[in-house]
């Protein structure tokens, strides 16, 4: 990984906004060819250091370098970046062609070129012969795919994305990141993504940068971040997890790590099941220990044994001790 | 009686008041005005003599073309400052520009009468201006009063704040993602400008523009406390026909005239509204 090539480094960067809110002391060095995604609840910070790297927010102190170059003095039309925003901002009075070729015509490009590219891009996305419609006339599906063909277009040395498939249906959220995940690889760019949308972030990623208020909690790939939790904030902010206490101290343990067996003192927990649904190929089970109710996942051999009321104990697997 | 012809009938009753107040008071009197326009004074006979008089008796010219040269000028102005100004109040954060914006529509609220009477006590030659340059002892005499320039500023007074106000809100419907996606990509200030937001401010601007212009075509209380006495402005011109010479016919004749002049602004906010269509549907 060491000899991997750095594309942009945040440096002690700090941007504070005049209510005191913002972001400190960032630290991050994102890799060549690397989607990197900032996860957190709204509110973070996680779009301020996006912006910050797109130039549509000065930085109060510190550094970013694209390519070891400082980019922090240059307005956001100098930079080598593009953003996807989250209102799929097309420009609602020009055509999508006229939206696609605005950014090639600012930099002098023959117009054959441009129809080429115009015409190979809508194919990337899949959304071949719509040159002539306005943006008005599209989904909102549609309209991103757009905003993502205008910004790759520009052939950004980063690709920064903010929270862009927030406002699409799920089923099309799933279609979009597969698809741009794709287009990453084909066209080896680098990319920085926000979003607070757990799941994304985990099928997305080759890093997760997890925050919270302003600080970064953990940066890993989403196994680390899945498997090694750093902070209590994190284990419970990235997928399910169960909080037991033991001794004084709190165990994180994860439905799947679960064994659930009949019968009380089979494993570190005894408890009592309160309630079995059936989502499919599994069965989530809770069960009240104390005060607690813990999450299982349990296959539909064992759920047909059980019924609310039984006893049970659990062994805990994999977990992480806070 | 069938239930769609009883509901009918409801929805008639309850626009009928309206629809009939309208047509008493504004499409009657308008198909007299046009029908007199026609009719020759004493005979009632038809004849255009009632128009021919305002476009060659070389005193009513002057006062068309005098009215359409200070509307003109009042619209032009109006709009470029107002447009500046509401590019301030959108894009400037600052102290200053919140303030600004919540006094600019100030005017609006002082009568016309006050606000005139208000202008000339400090434009006159004997007025404000001429007296603080006497204590410096300067005789300044700005020659404003019953000159078309003092009535162009006095006009301003009045069409600014509205005009501000309308493009005010057409700037404040731009996101400001489209803008920044617009830098994004490499446009500077001035592109932005000239690719974003004029054209999906010019609307507005046209619009206003059209208000601005059919407000003063007949604008009245302005040009009787401070216009000269020739060439006039059609308001007054009209207001003479028919209170001076009681030449009802050539009155008739002169309202249409200035109705035609109006339409013409109104033809232009009509394309405007139904232009757009095109990419907002």
């Amino acid at each position: 990984m060491s000899e991997r090539k750095i594309k942009l480094q945040i440096k002690d960067m700090t941007k504070k906004y005049d209510n005191g809110d913002g972001v400190e002391h960032i630290n991050l060095d994102i890799y060549e060819g690397e989607i990197v995604t900032f996860l957190g609840p709204s509110g973070c910070g996680k779009t301020t250091i996006l912006r910050t790297i797109g130039g549509f927010l000065d930085v109060t102190s510190g550094d970013i370098t694209v390519d070891g170059q400082s980019i922090i003095s240059l307005p956001p039309e100098k930079r080598p970046t593009a953003m996807v925003f989250q209102s799929y901002n097309l420009w609602p009075h020009m055509t999508i062609y006229e939206n696609l070729a605005f950014g090639l015509k600012l930099r002098k490009i023959p117009k054959a070129e441009i129809d080429a590219d115009v015409k190979k891009y809508l194919q990337l996305v899949s959304m071949p012969g719509c040159e002539k419609k306005y943006p008005g006339q599209l989904s909102g599906g549609q309209q991103q795919r757009i905003a993502i063909a205008r910004s790759l277009m520009l052939k950004p040395s980063l690709l920064l994305l903010d929270e862009p498939f927030s406002a699409l249906d799920a089923k099309i959220r799933q279609q979009m990141r597969e698809e741009l995940k794709k287009i990453q690889q084909d066209l080896g760019i680098t990319v920085i993504f926000v979003t607070h949308d757990q799941e994304e972030a985990m099928s997305l990623s080759h890093r997760i940068v997890v925050m919270n208020k302003g600080k970064f909690e953990q940066t890993g790939t989403p196994a680390e971040i899945y498997d090694k939790p750093a902070t209590l904030h994190v284990a419970s902010f990235i997928g399910e997890m169960n909080f037991l206490k033991k001794d004084g101290k709190t165990i994180a343990v994860r439905p799947e790590d679960l064994t659930v067996s009949q019968g009380h003192g089979g494993g570190q927990f005894d408890a009592t099941v309160r309630t079995i649904m059936l989502l499919g190929h599994y069965v989530v089970m809770t069960a009240q220990h104390g005060e607690d109710v813990i999450k299982c996942y349990i296959n539909r051999d064992l759920s047909e044994r059980l019924k609310e009321g039984d006893p049970v104990s659990l062994a805990v697997g994999k977990h992480t001790v806070f | 009686m069938s239930k769609s012809l009883k509901r009918n009938l409801v929805a008639y009753g309850l626009v009928l008041p309206a629809f009939l107040v309208v047509m008493l008071t504004v499409a009657y009197p308008i198909v007299l005005a046009v029908i007199q326009s026609f009719q020759d004074s004493k005979t009632g006979a038809f004849t255009l003599d009632n128009y021919a008089y305002f476009f060659t008796e070389p005193a009513q010219l002057k006062n068309i073309l005098y009215t359409l040269y200070v509307c003109l000028m009042t619209v032009a102005i109006a709009i470029v400052v107002a447009y500046l100004l509401a590019l301030y109040l959108r894009f400037v954060r600052s102290r200053i520009a919140k303030t600004i914006g919540t006094l600019y529509l100030v005017p609006r609220f002082v009568p016309a009468m006050c606000a005139v009477y208000a202008m000339i006590t400090i434009i006159r030659d004997s007025g404000l201006i001429n007296r603080i340059g006497l204590i410096f002892g300067h005789d300044v005499k700005l020659g404003l009063m019953y000159h078309a320039s003092g009535m162009i500023m006095m006009n301003l007074w009045f069409n600014i704040p509205f005009a501000a106000l309308m493009i005010t809100a057409g700037l404040g419907a731009i996101p400001d993602s489209i803008i920044e996606g617009a830098r994004d990509v490499g446009a500077g200030k001035f592109k932005v400008f000239t690719s974003m937001i004029l054209p999906l401010s010019i609307k507005d601007v046209v619009v206003a523009a059209t208000f601005v212009f059919m407000s003063n075509v007949g604008s009245f209380t302005t040009p009787y406390l401070m216009g000269g006495s020739a060439p006039k402005m059609l308001g007054i011109a009209l207001f003479d026909q028919f209170n001076k010479y009681l030449a009802y016919n050539r009155s008739a004749a002169l309202s249409v005239i200035m109705f035609l002049i109006c339409s013409v602004s109104a033809g232009v906010y009509i394309y405007t509204n139904l232009k757009e269509n095109e990419w907002e549907k």
